[in-house]
């Protein structure tokens, strides 16, 4: 048995893996809670809306808990992602689905006493509460406990997201949530004189950032109606926010980049026939750009798709969403400083690398950004991709290609082995070259590999 | 029996200022659910599927 690190702060129920099964236990003292999760009919409704992971009980038989404590079996997420990797569409999605459920969980006489960023994940391509542990018997009169929370959580970094996709990251900083009086003096007056976040993030921040006011005892002066009107102002304040403008801009930028249709063509048939003959189960595609090619790997299984470019992956997200693609998870990822080990002991958020690794990697127009843009060694490339994942379909564009002439034009070329041969020569120390095509209309070369037995 | 759940670090709710702005929400909720409701008379009256055209 394994308890997993981010759940060790919940004295009330935790989360431990045994025999590769997800199983979360629940202490006697949040029994109440529980019976009055399920017996209410709010866990069967959150289950059929499909908001709330759902879970069978199981007998707590050989875990080496104490007799009294109840044993859960969550269905299991494939993928962990957490708040600083999503768009910022995925990040409004977990907040609005938050305080759906918060409303939801009131019309039962129920609350949620936190509201963690990191309690949502994407499964089966929809957003997903999973932390059944986090709804308490709603006390009548008491403000909700989980407001703060909320504020640092969602809509702190949401706000300024809005102003500049790449704000996401601070997340990634502030374990807690961002501190709401840095949230509003980083953002622009166009967005400070707005109502909602005034009221969220300035005054409630100046009231002590959403931590330090002490709850008054005994006190019934919060109506159902202030409940149900902070719900209603966090809900169309979270609307309000947009990053329509940053999209578009990014949309005609990308789209004046793409060297011709003929080659996008021509690739996406070499791939799609590799990808055919493959079946991937699992794929991660890296540096996926709006996940034009993690589509096809969708088709036949759980697809991550990464890239460092937030607004890509805001693309990417908006045509996952409108096509209905449940397999494909785009997410943000810079490949050359990936998610690292985070939180207590470096323990309660996993590092990218750490998480379940694929079948099938795709590393699309990626080699001369790492080798050319980052100065990563070819032989270090070929040992990461080694590492991932068995099969791998890689890009090469050759020194003559625009894009790296471009790369180059400005600076000493001390990329001596960068060349097809050399680039073969490389990595075949630790896989097959099985397929190799030039794409038609250019010089970029496509290769599908297998990894050499012994070389994880 | 208490129930109060002391997981949560218990200033993090921000109780007092939600105290304080209550009076504001509740207001706030009052003010919808009675434009909704006039909205929804007004269209059952001016777009009932029974009135004629």
């Amino acid at each position: 048995m394994f308890f997993l690190p981010g759940s060790f702060r919940d004295p009330n129920g935790g989360v431990f893996s045994d025999q590769n099964k997800i199983y979360r236990w629940i202490s006697p003292r949040h029994e109440p809670h529980y019976r009055h999760l399920m017996d209410s009919g709010l866990y069967d409704k959150l289950v059929n809306k499909g908001w709330l992971i759902p879970h069978q009980e199981v007998k707590n038989e050989g875990f080496g808990l104490p007799p009294d404590y109840r044993v859960i079996e969550p269905e299991k997420i494939s993928f962990i992602s957490y708040p600083y990797e999503w768009s910022f569409g995925q990040y409004r999605d977990t907040a609005i689905l938050t305080l759906k459920i918060q409303r939801l969980a009131m019309e039962h006489g129920m609350s949620l006493r936190d509201a963690s960023a990191f309690n949502i994940q994407f499964h089966n391509g929809r957003v997903v509460f999973i932390d059944t542990t986090s709804f308490e018997i709603l006390q009548p009169g008491r403000p909700w406990v989980a407001y703060g929370q909320f504020c640092r959580h969602f809509l702190a970094p949401l706000a300024l997201m809005a102003c500049d996709l790449r704000l996401g990251t601070m997340m990634q900083q502030y374990a807690d949530g961002i501190p709401l009086d840095l949230a509003y003096r980083l953002l622009p007056l166009r967005m400070k004189i707005k109502s909602g976040l005034s009221i969220h993030l300035f005054f409630h921040g100046r009231s002590g950032n959403g931590k330090n006011a002490a709850p008054p005892q005994n006190s019934l002066a919060f109506s159902p109606a202030a409940f149900q009107g902070l719900i209603n102002s966090l809900e169309n304040t979270l609307k309000k926010l947009t990053v329509k403008r940053q999209v578009s801009t990014w949309e005609n930028y990308y789209k004046s980049m793409i060297i011709s249709d003929d080659y996008l063509l021509k690739k996406k048939e070499i791939i799609t026939q590799w990808i055919k003959n493959i079946h991937p189960v699992y794929t991660w595609d890296l540096g996926a750009n709006d996940a034009t090619f993690s589509r096809i790997a969708a088709e036949y299984g759980l697809t991550v798709a990464l890239d460092s470019d937030s607004l890509a992956v805001e693309w990417g997200y908006q045509k996952v969403c409108s096509e209905n693609i449940s397999n494909l998870l785009p997410l943000r990822m810079d490949l050359a400083n990936p998610s690292p080990g985070l939180g207590w002991a470096n323990e309660e958020r996993t590092a990218w690398l750490n998480r379940p690794l694929p079948q099938l990697t795709l590393a699309l127009a990626l080699v001369h950004h790492l080798v050319i843009g980052n100065n990563l060694p070819l032989a270090e490339l070929a040992r990461f991709f080694s590492r991932i994942s068995p099969q791998l379909i890689i890009e090469f564009i050759p020194k003559s290609d625009p894009k790296i002439r471009e790369m180059l034009a400005f600076r000493e070329d001390i990329f001596p082995e960068y060349h097809p041969a050399g680039f073969e020569e490389i990595f075949s120390v630790y896989f097959t070259i099985e397929e190799k095509q030039t794409i038609p209309h250019s010089e970029r070369i496509l290769y599908l590999m297998q990894r050499k037995t012994g070389m994880e | 029996m208490n129930l109060f759940i002391l997981y949560i670090d218990p200033g993090s709710g921000s109780f007092l200022f939600q105290l304080l702005i209550a009076g504001g929400l509740a207001v706030s909720f009052y003010f919808k659910k009675i434009r909704e409701t006039l909205l929804k008379w007004f269209r059952a009256f001016f777009y009932s599927p029974d009135k004629p055209e």
